[in-house]
């Protein structure tokens, strides 16, 4: 490829999106990624594709998304083992009920009727097996899932038959802006330069935009996950819990994915993850306490993937306050996935000067000294990684 | 000479009963009545009798056809057989393995280097230099999806599997569990939700 036109750091999913549209509008992109394409969190999240539960800010995008992934095969050429089965927030108690009750209200007065309050016997129709304690629920029945590196992947490969460069093994050493070019070192000692540059590097998000002066509060997780052997057809809704952090759903391949948000340890130098085995029980505990027939299954896999997480648990989206030529796409703190296909149109546009087409200032990159956290922190119900 | 520290042994067969007699204060994990199903440094997790607990331990003596536990510990293997000194110690400090795991054929075989490397434990007889070695399994090269390591997983252990497993952590890093472990007697480990750990921070630069 001659020299390009976008520089992306992030051979993830938001990164391979943006690159699939960039390309499709005649850019010359190229993608540069540390590891392999999907080695982070693109690779390792719950694949849950999911309106459910958002925060206000993420509404929007999340329902947009929506509308994108039952004909995501048009967009990347798989279908990505989506499947809208819909996805289930179960309430343990009669407060959680209420708090769930209180939720759809909020939304309907703001105009959205995707969560749809049910009571315990609806639940049970969509959930034979769930415990009998259950009072009730939270259903968005367009939600689904679907798999996440091989998402990643067909993003990938339609950015490439696209016209994109993907190259991996690329870690970012140095960076800076000279002549109206980024132009970026790697660890392999190579220099790529282009006069636009998006920062989709997930956990590694905050270096890239220091490396550029731009200082943006970002943590990172390692959020676990389990995996039980084959078991017979348990459950079709993806289930999550209003009162504890999971994510629970079964593969085709029946398969049971436990995750949701206990988090081990990670060390972002190396990429080294150590799981906590207490924390991995409690999931454990939760996914059988919400459906006992459990009980006699083993966990065969277990594994955690760094993810990058924003004080307010809203991603970083939006051109940089402090340098030209730069956007970011990072933080999305756990459940970025289902968003991708949106996100990285919209970043396209942001790097092509284009119209924004939703409204982004609550994932501003310089919120937090501009106008404080968001003005609503807390998400009204629990935000499941994945 | 140096204090004895708290050592375990995995592995009920020639080997790990040979550990045992030479090590007599040593605490024994061994199927089926106790399967060590995960290790990190300086502690095992045993599965047995429908619970789940962790067996701290200063040595770790491996007796068992173990390649992912050990896996998971650092220690590097080649060809289903783990990288060890004469005495069994591996490239990571406190870990020595015997047996068939470490390359013995004959039950006989398993005893002696059991015994020597029990010795050696117990003398404290010190080992290669502290480093732990690379891995030495060629990666694989298409990593698997969670789902796919799962149903590779929940195979019955072979050389084939383990060294399919093996390929993708040298991609993916350790394979937890190395053994499968019961849903409900891991969900026994814990009464009550942990604390939410806080987000990890990150002032690191480019470099």
């Amino acid at each position: 490829m001659t020299d390009p036109d976008i520089l992306i750091v992030g051979g993830g999913l938001h990164g391979l999106s943006a690159a699939l549209h960039l390309a499709r509008a005649g850019r010359r992109v190229r993608v540069l990624e540390a590891r392999q394409v999907g080695a982070e969190a693109s690779g390792y999240s719950a694949g849950g594709v999911r309106t459910l539960g958002r925060h206000p800010a993420e509404v929007p995008l999340a329902l947009a998304a929506i509308e994108r992934w039952p004909a995501i095969a048009d967009l990347v050429g798989d279908d990505c083992g989506f499947r809208s089965v819909g996805q289930v927030r179960v309430a343990e108690n009669d407060a959680e009920f209420t708090l769930l009750a209180e939720r759809v209200e909020g939304l309907r007065a703001a105009g959205w009727t995707h969560e749809e309050l049910v009571d315990a016997q609806a639940v049970r129709q969509l959930l034979p097996a769930v415990a009998p304690h259950v009072v009730g629920g939270l259903v968005a029945r367009r939600d689904g899932f679907a798999s996440p590196l091989r998402t990643t992947r067909a993003f990938g490969r339609a950015a490439v038959a696209a016209g994109a460069e993907v190259i991996e093994g690329a870690r970012v050493a140095a960076m800076d802006r000279r002549a109206g070019l980024w132009r970026l070192r790697t660890h392999g000692g190579e220099t790529h330069a282009a006069p636009l540059l998006l920062n989709a590097a997930g956990a590694w998000g905050g270096r890239i935009a220091r490396a550029a002066g731009e200082e943006i509060p970002l943590g990172f997780n390692a959020f676990q996950m389990l995996l039980t052997e084959a078991l017979p057809p348990l459950l079709t809704p993806v289930v999550g819990a209003a009162g504890r952090p999971l994510s629970f759903k079964q593969s085709e391949t029946g398969h049971v994915m436990i995750g949701g948000g206990h988090k081990g340890r990670a060390d972002l130098d190396s990429g080294e993850i150590r799981l906590d085995v207490p924390r991995l029980a409690y999931s454990a505990r939760t996914a059988l306490d919400l459906f006992p027939a459990l009980h006699g299954a083993r966990i065969v896999h277990a594994w955690a993937g760094i993810e990058g997480v924003t004080p307010d648990d809203l991603p970083v989206i939006g051109r940089s306050a402090v340098a030209a030529g730069l956007v970011h796409a990072f933080g999305f703190s756990g459940h970025g996935f289902a968003l991708a296909p949106v996100v990285g149109a919209i970043v396209a546009g942001l790097l092509l000067d284009g119209p924004e087409t939703h409204a982004l200032a609550a994932f501003a990159p310089a919120r937090s000294q501009l106008c404080g956290p968001a003005a609503e922190t807390r998400p009204a119900l629990l935000q499941p990684a994945g | 000479m140096t204090a004895i520290p708290r050592i375990v042994i995995v592995g009920g067969g020639p080997a790990g009963r040979a550990a045992l007699a030479a090590l007599p204060g040593a605490i024994l994990i061994a199927r089926p009545d106790a399967t060590a199903w995960h290790a990190e440094p300086g502690r095992l997790w045993v599965e047995g009798g429908g619970r789940v607990w962790a067996e701290p331990f200063g040595a770790l003596l491996v007796c068992a056809d173990e390649p992912l536990l050990l896996a998971a510990l650092g220690c590097a293997i080649r060809d289903g057989r783990v990288m060890a000194d004469a005495t069994g110690r591996t490239g990571v400090p406190g870990i020595s393995v015997a047996g068939r795991i470490a390359g013995a054929t004959t039950p006989e075989a398993a005893e002696r280097q059991a015994t020597a490397a029990a010795r050696a434990l117990a003398d404290g007889t010190p080992g290669r230099e502290p480093r732990p070695d690379p891995p030495a399994e060629t990666p694989a090269a298409l990593r698997l999806d969670p789902v796919a390591l799962a149903a590779l997983l929940e195979q019955p252990a072979s050389l084939a599997r383990d060294g399919a497993a093996l390929a993708q952590r040298a991609i993916l890093g350790a394979m937890v569990p190395a053994r499968p472990v019961g849903l409900a007697a891991l969900a026994g480990l814990v009464a009550a939700m942990p604390e939410p750990i806080p987000p990890q921070t990150d002032t690191g630069v480019l470099a």
